[in-house]
């Protein structure tokens, strides 16, 4: 699958900055003259509504039927938004790929492999990686930082009984994803980012592994070499 | 472990029968007693609404027909069909795997991506594969039908532009997986032409020959007597029971 595009992935858990790193992202490639698009999980329009509509009913599924549909999710948006641009010289931002659903049911039970291969066909990332952040960090961020009620039963893991206080579940849910985002991450060749740094910090990290893969495609903003 | 209970699959062209057929074989199971359970392609309720969507807007492509049917396939195997053989029922899959293999392969889905996508789900202990000529199946579903649906006729495939025209070409190629799934020995051919009664003597002969029921439990009568209860009533007029009410 050659084509003149890009994709690049950012994974990582919930509240890591993912989002965020992806928008600044995004807007320097396009200050240097990249287009770009960005895709991420339960945004196509065959199934974003549905997955975004019926949160808990797809928690109720078993494991084969959700890794299921979020590729079907994923293939949507690949199928008709990806690889049309990258065919057409576009850096494709991936906010989450093909890692975290399987790391999410993974946790739970599920047979990463072949989750994996429910991916077999979908175009390899030129650059990929994972923000990670402590499992308190991440805890204080959303109840210190936004809004208490933003911790929800899902996010904590609830649903795999490791406590009955949604904060300590948190805890050893995020410490699991943690290590599964390291390891996965490791043999995927991806660059593990600590988010425990500033903003512009993150942001330098990201641009020095993005940076190689669109050296050629870079149009300087003024006289200096961006 | 071995392996529990038993799988039943029918497999076929539209037009061709088997659902008739599979539905008489569910009652005839369920009238000796035994344990038995029916389930049909594309009949999972969440995955349905999304595959309407699809379909409606006509966004699903090979790759994502094939992984959102496989879901609806998931869900029903994880709500239904592995529990049943779990408990050592007897399962009648009205259309499995082979329907993918046959539908996603003929919009050149790579057999491959198929099988390891339903890799979790096991070869039936039989999987009758009602024969029909192409033609014979065509006119049947074709006839007295204004119109064929959109992906029911493959024109997501751009063969041509007149859906009759294209509803047989499809047919052709599902056809041609399904006699490939014969000669490998994945499925069983069973000839279903002639009157629904002469193929469901065959169907039972088949059945007969190849599923051993010895090692499956009827359902005692009291379990059977008590599921129709809950779904009766008593007539309170003259009801005569225990107790000194009116």
């Amino acid at each position: 699958m050659s084509h003149p595009g890009k994709l690049i992935v950012i994974e990582g858990p919930d509240h890591v900055g993912r989002t965020l790193h992806a928008r600044l992202l995004s807007a320097r490639l396009k200050a240097n003259g990249i287009a770009t698009h960005t895709i991420g999980l339960a945004r196509s329009e065959l199934m974003g509504v549905l997955v975004k509509s019926h949160t808990a009913d797809i928690h109720q599924l078993n494991w084969r039927t959700r890794s299921l549909l979020y590729a079907t999710d994923l293939h949507d948006q690949i199928m008709h938004e990806a690889a049309p641009l990258l065919n057409a010289g576009f850096v494709v931002i991936a906010d989450r790929y093909t890692l975290t659903p399987m790391i999410r049911e993974q946790v739970r039970g599920g047979d990463g492999k072949w989750i994996t291969s429910l991916y077999s066909n979908v175009p390899t990332p030129d650059a990929m990686v994972i923000l990670h952040a402590g499992p308190r960090r991440l805890l204080n961020r959303i109840m210190f930082g936004e809004r208490l009620e933003a911790l929800n039963h899902f996010e904590a893991g609830m649903d795999l009984a490791l406590s009955t206080s949604i904060t300590s579940s948190f805890l050893q849910y995020q410490r699991m994803l943690r290590q599964a985002f390291q390891s996965e991450g490791q043999k995927a060749g991806a660059t593990l980012i600590p988010t425990r740094l500033t903003v512009e910090r993150v942001h330098d990290k990201i641009w020095e592994s993005v940076r190689p893969v669109v050296a050629e495609m870079l149009q300087p903003i003024g006289d200096s070499n961006p | 472990m071995g392996k529990k209970g038993i799988l039943i699959a029918v497999e076929g062209m539209d037009g061709s029968g088997k659902s008739t057929q599979a539905k008489l074989l569910y009652h005839w199971l369920r009238a000796k007693g035994l344990p038995v359970y029916h389930t049909e392609w594309n009949s999972s309720k969440i995955v349905k609404e999304a595959t309407k969507i699809g379909k409606n807007s006509r966004r699903l492509l090979p790759i994502t027909f094939h992984l959102i049917h496989a879901a609806d396939f998931a869900d029903r195997w994880a709500r239904q069909i592995e529990p049943v053989l779990e408990i050592g029922g007897i399962v009648i899959c009205d259309r499995y795997k082979y329907t993918a293999m046959a539908r996603d392969g003929s919009r050149d889905v790579p057999s491959e991506v198929i099988e390891a996508t339903y890799a979790f789900a096991r070869e039936p202990d039989l999987t009758l594969y009602f024969d029909v000529p192409v033609d014979v199946s065509f006119d049947r579903i074709a006839r007295g039908r204004p119109k064929l649906k959109f992906y029911e006729a493959g024109m997501d495939m751009n063969w041509t532009s007149d859906p009759f025209e294209s509803y047989r070409i499809f047919q052709g190629k599902v056809s041609e997986i399904y006699s490939g799934l014969v000669d490998r020995g994945r499925i069983t051919r069973l000839d279903a032409q002639g009157t629904v009664a002469e193929v469901q003597s065959r169907v039972r002969e088949v059945f007969e020959a190849n599923i051993d029921l010895s090692s499956v439990e009827v359902i005692d009568q009291s379990d059977r007597l008590a599921q129709n209860l809950s779904e009766s009533d008593i007539d309170w007029l003259t009801y005569s029971g225990g107790g000194e009410g009116q």
